[in-house]
Formats: C-alpha cells, sequence, structure tokens
C-alpha cells in the first residue's frame, strides 16, 4: 500500500481525503493530514470516520508545521494543496523540495512552486528518483500535461492557445449573453462562488500566465517564468466592446498564447463557431502539434474536477511503485 | 497566390519569352503583363508581370529559374491581403487610427464606433499586405498605448 499525507486541508485536501480513507483508491492508504493548523497522523491509516471536519476540533492535533509530518518519513507520497502564492511559492515549495529531497513521490494542485521552480523540481526528482506530478495545477480536470506526456510524447507541440481561468470566462460570457456590465457580472460570481472576493489574479490575468509558464515549462520545454509572460487583463473591457464583437459573429475571451514568439495573455477576438470559444466556467485549450495538426481539449477547469486530477496522478504513481516494487 | 514579378529585361527579342516559360513550367498562370518602356535604363526595360501561383514554393522556384537564365527579379510583391478585424476601447479619435493605419501601407475597409463619450469603441476591419499583418498589429498596440486604449485583436 502506497503511504499518504495530504498537506492542504481545504477544499480539495478535505475531498481527497475522503476518497482514500473511504477505500475509493486502490492501493493507497492517508496516514497524515497537514493544515496552517498543525497535523494529524495514524501510521495504520485514517478511516473515513477517523476525518475531522477541520484539524482543530481533532483530539489529535499537533500543533507543529506540516515540515514535521513530512520529516517523519512515515509516507511514500505528499499530496501538496496548499494555497497558491505567487510572490515566493511558500510554503508549497518548501514541503515539496522537502518531499523530493528524502525521494518521497509528489503529487499538486499547486500552482506557485511549479510555475516559480519548474526546473529545480524536476532536476531534484530525477536526483532523488521521486515522481513529481501536477496535472490538477492547469485545467482542473482536463488531462493536459498527461494527454501530451503520455499520448503525444514523440510528437512535437509548436503552440498553445487556450481559455485556462473559468472565472473570467464566466463574466465574459455573461456580459456577451446577458450584456451586463464587468461590475455586475463580477458581483453575480462572486455571489455564486465561482470569483473570489480578490479577483485581482484572474481579472488581471496572472492566473492565467501562471498556468500558461505551466503548460509551456512541462509541455514545450521552455524555461519560463512569470515574468516572461506579456500581460493583459478584462478589466477595461466594456459590454459595448462585447456587443460590437458579437455583431461581427465574434466575442471577446481571455487567451493564453504560447508559441515561437514567446507566452502572452491578453482579451482576443474569437469568432462564435471556434473550437476554443466556450462559455461559461468551461475551459478549453488548443494544442498544435507539428504532426497531428490542431487538438482541442474542453472541460471544466476548477473546483471538483480538480479532484479527478489529483486522483488520476496519484494512480499514476500507486501503478509506477506497483511495477517497480517499490510498494 | 497572387504575385507582382518585376524583372529587368535587356530590350531585345525572346528575353520575355524565356521568363515566361520559367513561370509557366513552375505552375504560374499569369494574369498581365505591363512593359514600364518609360523607365528604361541601361538598356533594361522594367516589366510587370501579375502571376497566379500555386504556392511559395513554386514562386521562388519560378524566380531561381528566371535569374538563372540571366535576368534579374527586381522585386516579387504578393499582392494578397490579410483581413483581421480589431476593437479600440478608449477616447481615441477614428481620424487618428485611419492615419496611422495608413502610414503602415494598409487601409481600414470598415470602421464604427459605439458607447459614445461615456465607454468608446472603435471597431475596424483592417486591410494589411500578406505577410505585414503582425507588424501592422504591433505597431496599432503601441498606438492603443499612447492613447491609453486597449487593442484587442483576432490573432
Amino acid at each position: 500500500m502506497l503511504r499518504c499525507i495530504i498537506v492542504g486541508y481545504g477544499f480539495l485536501g478535505k475531498r481527497l481525503a475522503r476518497l482514500i480513507a473511504s477505500g475509493a483508491l486502490g492501493g493507497v492508504k492517508l496516514v497524515g493530514i497537514a493544515s496552517s493548523k498543525g497535523y494529524i497522523y495514524k501510521e495504520d491509516g485514517f478511516l473515513l470516520s477517523d476525518l475531522p471536519d477541520d484539524l482543530q476540533s481533532s483530539s489529535m492535533l499537533r500543533l507543529a508545521p506540516a515540515s514535521e509530518l513530512i520529516n517523519k518519513r512515515i509516507a511514500d507520497l505528499l499530496v501538496e494543496l496548499t494555497p497558491t502564492n505567487i510572490r515566493d511559492g511558500e510554503p508549497g515549495l518548501s514541503h515539496i523540495r522537502l518531499a523530493l529531497e528524502q525521494g518521497m513521490d509528489v503529487v499538486t494542485a499547486n500552482k506557485g512552486p511549479i510555475a516559480l521552480a519548474y526546473e529545480e523540481l524536476m532536476e531534484l526528482a530525477e536526483e532523488t528518483g521521486a515522481m513529481l506530478l501536477h496535472e490538477a495545477t492547469v485545467g482542473g480536470g482536463i488531462p493536459l500535461i498527461s494527454l501530451k506526456n503520455r499520448c503525444l510524447a514523440a510528437d512535437e507541440l509548436l503552440s498553445i492557445r487556450g481559455i485556462l481561468n473559468g472565472t473570467t470566462n464566466y463574466i465574459l460570457s455573461r456580459m456577451h449573453f446577458e450584456g451586463m456590465t464587468l461590475d455586475l457580472a463580477l458581483k453575480e460570481a462572486q455571489m455564486l462562488g465561482i470569483a473570489e472576493r480578490d479577483p485581482t489574479l484572474d481579472l488581471e490575468g496572472v492566473d492565467t500566465a501562471l498556468k500558461l509558464v505551466i503548460l509551456a515549462n512541462s509541455l514545450m520545454s521552455m524555461k519560463k517564468r512569470l515574468s516572461d509572460v506579456k500581460i493583459k487583463g478584462i478589466t477595461k473591457i466594456t459590454s459595448e466592446a462585447i456587443m460590437a464583437a458579437k455583431e461581427s459573429g465574434m466575442t471577446i475571451k481571455l487567451i493564453g498564447i504560447a508559441d515561437e514568439n514567446g507566452l502572452r495573455v491578453a482579451p482576443k477576438l474569437v469568432r462564435l463557431n471556434d473550437p476554443i470559444c466556450v462559455h461559461g466556467t468551461l475551459n478549453a485549450v488548443s494544442f498544435n502539434f507539428r504532426i497531428l495538426g490542431r487538438l482541442t481539449i474542453i472541460g471544466e477547469g476548477a473546483g471538483e474536477s480538480t479532484v479527478s486530477a489529483l486522483i488520476n496522478d496519484i494512480h499514476e504513481v500507486v501503478k509506477t511503485r506497483m511495477r517497480s516494487n517499490r510498494i | 497566390m497572387r504575385v507582382k514579378l518585376t524583372l529587368a529585361l535587356s530590350d531585345r527579342p525572346g528575353v520575355l519569352l524565356r521568363a515566361l516559360e520559367q513561370i509557366a513550367v513552375n505552375g504560374g498562370n499569369i494574369i498581365s503583363i505591363i512593359h514600364r518602356r518609360d523607365s528604361i535604363t541601361s538598356g533594361y526595360v522594367p516589366v510587370s508581370i501579375n502571376v497566379e501561383f500555386p504556392d511559395s514554393a513554386s514562386l521562388e522556384r519560378a524566380k531561381r529559374g528566371i535569374e538563372a537564365s540571366g535576368i534579374p527579379v527586381i522585386e516579387a510583391e504578393t499582392l494578397e491581403k490579410a483581413i483581421c478585424t480589431i476593437l479600440l476601447i478608449g477616447a481615441v479619435k477614428i481620424e487618428d487610427l485611419l492615419r496611422r493605419v495608413h502610414e503602415l501601407g494598409s487601409r481600414v475597409a470598415e470602421v464604427s464606433m459605439t458607447g459614445g463619450l461615456t465607454s468608446p469603441c472603435i471597431k475596424a476591419v483592417i486591410e494589411a499586405p500578406s505577410g505585414k499583418l503582425g507588424t501592422l498589429l504591433a505597431s496599432l498596440e503601441r498606438f492603443a498605448d499612447e492613447h491609453g486604449a486597449l487593442l484587442i485583436t483576432e490573432w
């Protein structure tokens, strides 16, 4: 059995913990959970009934940082789910480094460390023979990274163009279909829990840029940083501009592009019959491969669907380690 | 693709035929031929030939063939236009946009304005010489920045 610890006990962490503790994921047991409040652990594995709603309410809580749990060496796999920090990637970056240094496999949904230190972390993983999988960092449950790296590894990816942020896509869709102003569509998105209380990173295009950096580095072997991306957000988009686009059979979408001219994020005119022209919170990514040509993939880019990406990465670790008799 | 080839022909019988043969064997369909006898220099007559080629590779082969037969190719200008719709959000005068597009060797085929004074938005359809659209859009991006406006393009 693969022994797993989860660091970050929010929406994703709780759902994943329940899935593992209920036995829905074969070959894995959950032996530790950490949050910013402390950590709990149980070496023979948590059952569903053991899982607390919040770590503070657990009698097993140890008031110590997650690094202490990682250093206990009771697990084979770290699932790192702390919130994204775009300044320095912390605390996720330190958690991932610590695990990889010990040869512990890592699965993460945390964009910060992967966008800021991809090359360093992959080199570290290679040195210690650990696996570092991060499908859940981009496009929620849409298998973008495994699609290229497992199904199309021999073909060359020439460019990426896509909608990578569900929040801005929801806002622009409401402006397109209902003629709403940006402010009104944003307020609606916040009421529905689609937009955060501080939506700056989404609206300014920074979230899309982070995901673009991750895709470019991991799928196109680029060595890009967030500062290499030319970013324009959607804050200046007016309902009049959307209507003008609509009259010409188009709409405005926030698009991330990676190609031979570099990385950029900007609002673009997109034809309504373009395969990437999806609405609501959907994401759509169009890859252009040297031999295959264009391939477009569409799906929910956040929320519950991200759990799908996490469990598939965990499954990949289990499969690989069982094959090499490490578990 | 439609191309205007400008050749420097020596003013002797049979020279033009050699050039036309190279165009024909490479799949070029000749649309028109104009002798610019008013521009003869040093015994050479500039001749402009409008040709439809199947692709850029056949154009390149024809150019190499013409030059190999001793006829200099002065210019090969692609006549096709790239068309792009743009939006400019912000306080920009239409005449300033038209002037900038014209300065860049392109033309505005359609233009309209919405949003009034409160949230102005210009929509324009621009025709640029094929291969020059990227330069035009980069220049329009600077134009938008100068005016504190946001440029939205198709590509």
